[in-house]
């Protein structure tokens, strides 16, 4: 355990350190605008991106990595599969997330969400065949999001300046807490170290990535040609997308029956 | 004294008194009108976009619809947002016909991806005196996606302001798109309307 938990931290160092040090070389700042120009200046603090050079500099990085790697090899993956064995894909990298939502669940305050979480990936990994289904959903306890970030947002924690991460993509410095977080996190975690599991680790964490990038392929299109700023787009629909989500999380109401029960 | 504060008092609100009378206009819209006035257009939307006809007939069906539903240029000053200050009058109706030609191309840049589309309305609530109706659009071969679309009364016709998808809001999206061309080119809102103008030559040119 201590020894994969050691090879767990190099992994998640090795993929974060370059990113890291990249940043690090390539930090150039926004200069804001004069305090006496007060409309301007409001305008720059709301953004909350000082960093707004350098983000765009990974943007451009990301961009040529999606046009030439990630988008032709989702294209080919929508290719050869169909929308039924994408959604099984989906379901099965989302079960191996339910973990890591219980427990974010529980440090957010709400318990019954916690506990449906722990069901669906009691009932998904086994009625559900190791997550490739999702029966859970159909039982009354359907799958709510949620991460680490929003767990720090009901903690009171602010968003932070906008984070534009090499390869990661749109983030904040709160919301990117939940990278070394989800990255542990994992059922993985807690299987005996292996030669295979790390193996099964990559393919897993490389099909999700695909399945993702395919489930987006025409609204990423759509944005990319209609936006004169695609960067400024993507951050503001980063940013309502995630206070939204905060939303929802902080809406969710505290029963302690599942949908099916009608009291 | 006491009078030299009250014209001043009269004075400086008088403004704001015939903004208010212009608000009045806007009337509280009900959520049921909103809901069926919602489920019409939907409904002719869906049967421009699965209908017969070639795609440049089927653009300005619905061309013509969207003027019809949406407020296009209250959309288009609320886009403009703070530099609607900063603007001339010449600009800002460049602006709105601009704005006006990019909505149609971003309509029609859709047809082809939501052909066989079909769409549920599920309910309708109250936003301060608009009303958020929220449906559920599914095309084939895509997920099912959650529409929520902002009627507004104007004169007691209902009109669509914003359309809201998965949390984010198709206006402030927008907003923040054109203001980042604007900030980037040091505040300029000539920057903004030519990088429009090039996105609609480039549409012509494709």
């Amino acid at each position: 355990m201590k020894t994969s938990l050691k090879r767990r931290l190099t992994q998640g160092l090795a993929i974060t350190l370059p990113g890291l040090v990249l940043a690090g070389a390539l930090t150039g700042c926004a200069t804001p605008p004069p305090k006496s120009d007060t409309a301007d200046y409001q305008a720059y603090q709301q953004l909350n991106d000082p960093l707004e050079p350098t983000n765009r500099v990974f943007f451009k990085v990301n961009n040529k990595l999606d046009t030439y790697v990630m988008k032709p090899v989702a294209k080919g993956y929508v290719a050869i599969t169909t929308q039924g064995i994408r959604n099984h894909v989906g379901d099965f990298a989302s079960n191996i997330g339910e973990p890591a939502r219980m427990l974010n669940f529980m440090a957010e305050g709400h318990p019954t969400d916690a506990g449906s979480a722990m069901v669906r990936f009691l009932v998904n990994s086994t009625i559900g065949i190791g997550g490739i289904f999702d029966p859970a959903s159909a039982m009354g306890y359907p799958e709510t999001d949620t991460d680490f970030g929003i767990t720090l947002a009901t903690w009171g924690v602010p968003p932070g300046p906008y984070l534009y991460l090499p390869a990661f993509g749109p983030s904040g410095v709160r919301d990117a807490m939940n990278y070394p977080v989800s990255w542990f996190a994992t059922p993985m975690e807690a299987a005996p170290a292996s030669g295979a599991l790390t193996d099964f680790g990559y393919s897993e964490t490389g099909i999700h990535l695909i399945n993702t990038r395919a489930a987006y392929l025409q609204p990423i299109d759509q944005i990319n040609a209609t936006a004169l700023d695609p960067y400024a787009t993507f951050r503001s629909l980063y940013r309502q997308s995630r206070a939204s989500e905060q939303k929802q999380v902080e809406q969710r109401d505290k029963r302690t029956w599942p949908n099916w029960y009608h009291q | 004294m006491m009078f030299r504060r009250f014209i001043l008092g009269a004075v400086a609100s008088a403004p704001m008194l015939a903004a208010m009378a212009g608000a009045a206009h806007a009337q509280a819209m009900s959520p049921d009108a909103a809901k069926s006035f919602i489920t019409q257009s939907g409904d002719k939307l869906v049967a421009i976009v699965n209908g017969p006809g070639s795609q440049s007939q089927k653009a300005s069906q619905l061309r013509d619809l969207v003027n019809q539903i949406v407020d296009v240029d209250q959309v288009g000053d609320y886009v403009l947002g703070r530099y609607i200050n900063v603007a001339t009058p010449a600009q800002k109706q460049q602006f709105q016909s601009l704005f006006h030609q990019l909505l149609s191309y971003n309509i029609t840049y859709q047809i082809k991806a939501y052909q066989g589309v079909s769409f549920t309305v599920n309910s309708a609530a109250p936003q301060g005196n608009n009303v958020l109706v929220d449906t559920t659009v599914t095309a084939p071969g895509k997920a099912p996606a959650d529409v929520g679309w902002v009627v507004q009364d104007e004169s007691g016709q209902p009109k669509i302001i914003d359309v809201i998808v998965a949390g984010t809001s198709l206006r402030i999206t927008t907003r923040n798109d054109y203001a980042g061309v604007i900030t980037d080119n040091g505040g300029q809102v000539s920057a903004l309307l030519k990088a429009m103008q090039g996105q609609i030559n480039k549409i012509g040119n494709q």
